[in-house]
């Protein structure tokens, strides 16, 4: 009986320990990440991650790792895409603070950006500037920084171009 | 009997677990204490996060805006050369991405200013002077610079000095219309303390300590030579003796050879370092 017990113990205790360090998980921690087919640039793209996006990692493959998504699809991510940790929520102005998820609140931020980006200068900032009297050439200089953007495409070009990470040969 | 049997084997399991966490639990022990010297940090450090992490997106680029008001006045204009002004913004977003915040959206500009300088504002506007770039061989040594900066932003550095200001307390988000008045004035006197702090006096070593190392691992998983970040401040050092000190790189932040033995000290982490990318071709062709 006492046999038993220590038997179904243990059990219990290694399926714990199992069901713990079954699945290595990772977070996706970088902008613009790609699900791909192989551990290749060049393989074709699943899916695009979210920064925040939870992967099991099913293969490790050097600078590659193959992962699974909560929703089921297997591919290829490179490693340096990717954290062993999930990335810190923004805090938006509206429901970042007050249960907005932190997928949600990384949406807000993008939206606040391309409304800043037409914009320009905020009217918080404006105000200031009138209050110090800071020159005009000054707030037109500081628009001129805020609206250059670049876009996921650039920096892809930009990356392969110059062979860098995932472009590496 | 197999009851106590049974109850003998849970408290040995859970003596067994107690008993690997005990040095831990004592270690936590004294941070609760408020009477401790680790619980008065950490009375200190919750103020600091709570502060930081209360503030909202839009306040924090506010504040920045402001301040990247002034500081286009102290240290000089954006350069006019607008090639170069988008390759800069291409190599920092390709390491912001990296980052430890990379949501959030990064600008860089290349300021016309003769002193050794790079700066973050709250929001993510970065900006680096003429003459810093002017020293460096490669890309990677660009990328570590403006690295460093992003660790600052994602660390929410800047914002963490600002946390006992009188125009902060009560309030969660800046509106134009709390921009006149009393308000208005006690956020003017809030930009100028944190241009004393980012200009002037320089952030706590620890918070520099902490972007080098995050800038060497951002360059890391971006690709590029996590070395460049020990070799762009050994190029720093050769020219101290000769350089500007007021208001630059050398006056605000921790001495060289401190943050180089702290650097060599975490290469250790990077195998395969001297094989990642330094892009000296393109570098060359576009800011020479």
């Amino acid at each position: 009986m006492l046999k038993a017990v220590i038997t179904a113990f243990a059990l219990l205790l290694a399926l714990t320990v199992t069901a713990a360090f079954a699945e290595e998980k990772r977070w996706v921690a970088s902008d613009g990440t790609t699900l791909k087919k192989e551990a290749s640039i060049s393989s074709a793209d699943l899916s695009s991650l979210p920064v925040g996006t939870e992967l099991s990692v099913i293969e490790s493959g050097g600078r590659w790792l193959k992962v699974k998504t909560s929703g089921g699809k297997e591919g290829w991510v490179y490693a340096g895409r990717v954290a062993d940790a999930p990335p810190a929520a923004e805090v938006t102005g509206d429901a970042g603070l007050f249960g907005g998820t932190m997928q949600q609140s990384q949406i807000q931020t993008a939206k606040a950006d391309s409304a800043r980006s037409i914009r320009g200068l905020s009217p918080e900032a404006t105000q200031y500037a009138k209050q110090r009297g800071t020159p005009e050439l000054f707030r037109k200089e500081l628009d001129k920084v805020l609206a250059r953007k670049v876009s996921a495409r650039d920096l892809k070009t930009f990356l392969r171009d110059g062979k860098i990470g995932e472009y590496a040969p | 009997m197999i009851r106590k049997q049974v109850v003998l084997l849970f408290a040995l399991g859970l003596f067994t677990a107690g008993n690997a966490q005990a040095g831990f639990f004592d270690e936590v022990q004294k941070f609760v204490s408020p009477d401790t010297k680790e619980g008065k940090i950490l009375s200190g450090a919750t103020q600091v996060l709570s502060s930081a992490k209360d503030m909202d997106y839009p306040t924090e680029l506010t504040i920045g805006e402001s301040l990247a008001l002034e500081s286009m006045q102290r240290f000089g204009k954006p350069v006019a050369k607008e090639s170069l002004q988008q390759y800069v913004n291409l190599v920092g977003n390709a390491v912001a991405a990296n980052s430890k915040r990379p949501s959030i959206p990064y600008r860089f500009a290349v300021l016309d200013s003769p002193v050794q300088n790079a700066f973050a504002v709250p929001g993510g506007v970065i900006f680096i002077s003429k003459s810093l770039v002017g020293i460096m061989e490669n890309e990677a040594e660009l990328a570590a610079v403006l690295a460093h900066e992003v660790g600052h932003v994602a660390g929410k550095h800047a914002i963490s000095t600002i946390r006992r200001t009188q125009f902060l307390s009560g309030v969660g988000t800046i509106t134009a219309a709390s921009m006149k008045g009393d308000r208005g004035k006690q956020y003017e006197s809030m930009i100028g303390d944190m241009q004393t702090v980012l200009f002037d006096k320089g952030l706590d070593k620890g918070m520099e300590f902490e972007a080098d190392s995050a800038a060497m691992e951002t360059l890391y998983r971006t690709g590029y030579d996590p070395r460049a970040m020990i070799t762009v401040l050994k190029k720093l050092q050769k020219i101290e003796a000769t350089s500007t000190k007021k208001g630059s790189w050398f006056s605000t932040h921790p001495p060289l050879d401190e943050r180089i033995e702290r650097l060599e000290a975490q290469l250790g982490k990077y195998p395969g370092a001297a094989s990642l990318a330094r892009v000296p071709q393109r570098f060359a062709k576009k800011v020479k």
